[in-house]
């Protein structure tokens, strides 16, 4: 490879970690799937990719719910959701959103979310390399 | 040149199909070339960005050598086998519709070394290849079509 091509070839950024922090809900579906497809899309890129879900974001990793939700650039939810995962993107969700302003059952989420406490968002952030919130 | 569904399965060329994956390999001594096959195009969608790993990239078999956004599809190209990537198609990076208009030509995306040429023997070729290729073209429902623009 020239020096001129290594120049203008974009950096790989495999390896490093980001943080997504979802708190967007079923309340405005277009805004959903931007989150997913970029999340799968650097899972792909081997960046070590975590979303964090949140206030009325875990609703949509209720089982059952993202099919139901229709997105303006057509289909639903569900295949970007399945992309994330299909890509290696790990889920956690917040277990006193779940619990409390969701009410989301024992075992109504998808598999692969992991269910934890608040102290866990405090050391993914603190990890990552960098942090975004949708 | 076998075509089922309106897709184009090249006789000569060996595949790689595994989950999301279908591409193909074009054995040449030691080293291959790469690239997606026309239902990988076409259950992409119209491709709008391709970024390809940069020659001199080591890869294990199973690990991405590329990466293609198509709007409704991101996600990773797969290496089929084992190597060192020796070339990155930059024409793929500025055009990424080659892979959708010429998927087996100009849109081919890496050329590699192999580290071990008995991984080929793991490849879907002949036969086999075209067995598997019917069977996820009557399950998914792909018709294969050429995105012109």
């Amino acid at each position: 490879m020239s020096t001129s091509e290594a120049a203008a070839r974009p950096p790989d950024n495999a390896g490093k970690k980001i943080l997504m922090i979802m708190t967007t809900g079923p309340e405005e579906p277009d805004k959903t799937y931007a989150p997913f497809y970029t999340a799968a899309l650097m899972a792909a890129m081997e960046i070590d990719t975590t979303m964090y879900f949140l206030m009325h974001a875990p609703e949509l990793l209720v089982k059952g719910r993202a099919e139901t939700l229709p997105l303006k650039k057509g289909g639903n939810l569900k295949m970007f959701i399945d992309m994330a995962q299909e890509n290696g993107v790990k889920f956690f969700a917040c277990s006193e959103s779940c619990r409390d302003l969701c009410e989301i059952p024992e075992g109504g989420l998808r598999d692969g979310v992991k269910m934890v406490g608040s102290a866990t968002l405090a050391d993914l952030a603190l990890e990552a390399d960098s942090v975004i919130s949708f | 040149m076998t075509i089922e569904n309106g897709c184009e399965l090249p006789d000569d060329l060996y595949y790689f199909v595994e989950r999301s994956q279908m591409t193909w390999i074009r054995v040449d001594g030691g080293e291959v070339r790469i690239g997606l096959t026309d239902p990988a195009q076409t259950r992409a969608g119209k491709i709008l960005h391709v970024r390809v790993k940069a020659p001199g990239t080591q890869r294990e078999r199973g690990k991405p050598i590329a990466t293609v956004e198509s709007g409704k599809w991101a996600g990773p190209v797969i290496a089929p086998l084992t190597g060192e990537v020796v070339e990155s198609n930059t024409a793929v990076e500025q055009d990424p519709g080659l892979l959708n208009t010429d998927p087996y030509g100009k849109g081919w995306i890496v050329r590699m070394r192999m580290a071990n040429p008995a991984e080929v023997a793991e490849l879907l070729h002949g036969p086999a290849a075209l067995a598997r290729f019917r069977e996820i073209l009557t399950r998914d429902n792909i018709r294969c079509l050429r995105c012109q623009g």
